[in-house]
């Protein structure tokens, strides 16, 4: 009993960080139809940011900000650069932009910074664990309980009581009434961006502290489960991507954990096979979107 | 008529590469992509011993190299491009991938050019196994390297060990290799796990290790970056004391930047730095050559591959004949290089390389010896 709680915690801890990737894809498909596969990009800016703060020994209280900071700004640029010009294109248009996207920034990455991998330096705190009602639970694992929940609560907040959130849902149900009552296209556009690169900035604190190193193409793993997340979840719905990313990290943990050993090998397919079979049974996700068509504006 | 037999005698001198004054050397490795944390320093070694040999006005006095460079971006395909593309720009050695996989994809292309190949860090024995006549490995075997490691762990007075592993390459399955030596040398094996590469959690393998009555006294796994500071700071996070073991895959900075979680961990390598000898030496003109300290033993390990051909051009007296080079390589014996002598004679490809083992002290790698390894307990290569 005591190692299937241990186990959940485990679970609820990577559930948890899968959640905030799922919905920063989330936020702005919502809004957009896009999947923005350059999301992976914003964790690895924020991932080098946190790199060179380590380097100019900064202490990590003040390296996390700025990190988060520097993922939203970036998010927010991409957008004015790279999608604002694209916006009225096809669905088919935006997605091969957010690879080029995530491409060139992959590039940059590699040349401007390195192609090798860079370590990050993370203060001895993360590594330790405590005891929690018996359970032995890792620091690093603990913040990533509470900042899904600092995060989830904070984005329901925004979204229903802040004006930008406001318009932002209404917005993701049918643009052109929310643009007929006065809501400004680019602001909405804009806050969603903003909204996912913090989103991307939390979760990459989160991903690098386990890791404790960043690469040019460390995004690249992050938004793939997101992505898997998100469409578990419904594309589009932001209750679904939180729903998603915690059944994925279920999966994921508790096959690791109670996959008989000569079963192990297969963990990974396995755990897709499940996903295709929740898929089966709800096409559209665990909680579909209410307007599965987003709307071009 | 005439013009035209002129034309084509130019042409069949210009193409012939037999007795040329320049060795043309073909690099189809990573420069981006994962494995270019191992190509990327293993190249820049490379570059310092060919500037070096092309100063002194090449080998022998004679035979300068020209580096021909392509990155096959860590991608087993492109790899095979790059060295259809080298071998049709008449290289006479090609350099490939650190890592068995895409080297081998490029192993029929070598095979049917009678070019030889050398992979710049691949470890796995089984790819001259696989490659044939014509592929030859720059590193030490990982079946040698767990048989250090192994035969260390069995000394510290170790009975246990739990491996993890992961059946994704064939460098990943090296703790096989440590099982089946450890428990040769009378040690038990009390479990394992898989992983696959670029994992991002290990809380599952490591709650269930923390959860087993009897704690082993070793773990051994050669997960690298980034995997492995993930599954180390997994382990520690739920509890587990164990001895670590690792291998060359985590000789990188990484590994010494992950203060009290890193501290002790135990890796097989390459070579290691003491004052005079010739990794020092290389060490330094590093530093000279590129204003930066050498962070990883990899540098050193480019080095070792052109001191390796240079050895071999000197045996074909200046000959840049692929064939006459391949001979000459599978017989050298005892090459001095920056991380080790090196000797091809009487192996299938898989040089005899020292190995060194490194333990993290205060985020310093503190060396604790390059034992032989007893050639009854290395392990006959496995086929993945």
């Amino acid at each position: 009993m005591e190692l299937f709680l241990q186990q959940t915690a485990n679970a609820l801890a990577l559930g948890g960080t899968y959640a905030l990737l799922a919905l920063g894809l989330a936020v702005v498909f919502s809004i957009m139809g896009l999947i923005n596969f350059a999301h992976g990009e914003l964790m690895t800016i924020a991932g080098y940011v946190l790199m060179y703060c380590g380097i100019a020994s900064v202490p990590f209280v003040i390296a996390v900000p700025l990190a988060i900071t520097a993922s939203v700004l970036a998010a927010v640029a991409m957008e004015r650069i790279a999608f604002r010009p694209v916006r009225s294109g096809s669905g088919a248009t935006m997605l091969v932009t957010s690879f080029a996207v995530a491409m060139i920034l992959q590039v940059l990455f590699q040349n401007l910074i390195s192609a090798r991998s860079q370590p990050v330096l993370l203060p001895a705190l993360l590594s330790d664990s405590v005891r929690v009602f018996g359970l032995v639970i890792g620091v690093n694992k603990l913040a990533a309980i509470a900042s899904t929940i600092v995060m989830l609560v904070f984005l329901d907040w925004f979204m229903k009581h802040q004006k930008t959130g406001v318009a932002m849902r209404a917005a993701a149900e049918d643009f052109a009434v929310a643009r007929l009552m006065g809501i400004r296209a680019n602001t909405v556009i804009a806050g969603a961006f903003a909204l996912s690169g913090l989103l991307a900035g939390v979760a990459a604190v989160l991903w690098v502290s386990q890791r404790a190193s960043v690469d040019p193409l460390m995004g690249f793993m992050p938004v793939l489960k997101a992505f898997i997340a998100a469409i578990l979840g419904g594309l589009g719905s932001l209750r679904g991507a939180v729903a998603g990313g915690f059944l994925l990290g279920f999966i994921e943990i508790y096959l690791a954990a109670f996959l008989p050993p000569e079963m192990q090998e297969f963990r990974d397919p396995i755990g897709l096979g499940i996903v295709v079979l929740v898929l089966l049974i709800r096409p559209n996700g665990l909680i579909p979107s209410a307007t599965l068509k987003a709307e071009k504006v | 008529m005439k013009r035209f037999l002129t034309l084509t005698a130019i042409g069949a001198l210009l193409a012939a590469p037999v007795m040329a004054d320049t060795l043309r050397v073909g690099l189809a490795t990573a420069q981006t992509g994962g494995l270019a944390t191992y190509d990327s320093p293993v190249i820049d070694g490379v570059h310092i011993a060919v500037n070096e040999i092309n100063a002194a006005g090449g080998i022998g006095g004679t035979t300068m190299i020209e580096l021909i460079e392509k990155d096959v971006r860590s991608d087993a395909a492109q790899t095979s491009i790059a060295a259809q593309e080298l071998v049709d720009a008449g290289v006479s050695v090609l350099v490939l991938p650190c890592d068995a996989d895409p080297s081998l994809a490029a192993i029929g292309i070598v095979s049917s050019a009678q070019i030889p190949a050398i992979s710049t860090c691949a470890s796995s024995p089984t790819l001259p196994m696989i490659g044939g006549d014509y592929m030859f490995a720059n590193f030490p075997g990982d079946n040698v390297q767990a048989t250090v490691s192994a035969a260390w762990a069995r000394e510290q007075g170790h009975d246990s060990t739990y491996i993890i592993y992961s059946p994704d390459s064939q460098y990943t399955t090296m703790p096989l290799y440590f099982a089946e030596v450890f428990e040769k040398s009378g040690g038990t094996v009390l479990g394992q796990d898989t992983h696959s590469i670029g994992q991002q959690d290990f809380s599952a393998i490591a709650t269930r290790i923390a959860s087993l009555e009897d704690q082993p006294d070793v773990i051994m796994t050669s997960a690298y970056e980034p995997d492995f500071p993930s599954m180390l700071k997994a382990l520690r996070a739920a509890g587990v004391t164990s001895q670590i073991i690792g291998s060359d895959g985590i000789d990188s900075p990484t590994t010494f930047s992950l203060g009290d979680a890193g501290e002790g961990v135990v890796f097989t390598t390459a070579g290691h730095a003491l004052d005079g000898n010739p990794l020092a030496d290389f060490n330094t003109k590093f530093e000279a050559a590129t204003g930066n300290k050498s962070e990883t033993v990899f540098n050193a390990v480019g080095y070792d591959l052109i001191k390796v051909v240079e050895a071999a051009v000197l045996v074909t007296e200046g000959s840049t004949d692929p064939q006459k080079i391949r001979d000459a390589i599978a017989n050298l014996e005892g090459i001095q290089g920056a991380t080790s002598t090196i000797t091809y004679k009487g192996t299938n490809g898989m040089p005899v390389r020292q190995v060194a083992l490194i333990q993290v002290k205060g985020g310093e790698r503190e060396y604790l010896g390059s034992p032989s390894p007893d050639a009854a307990m290395i392990p006959a290569p496995r086929m993945q």
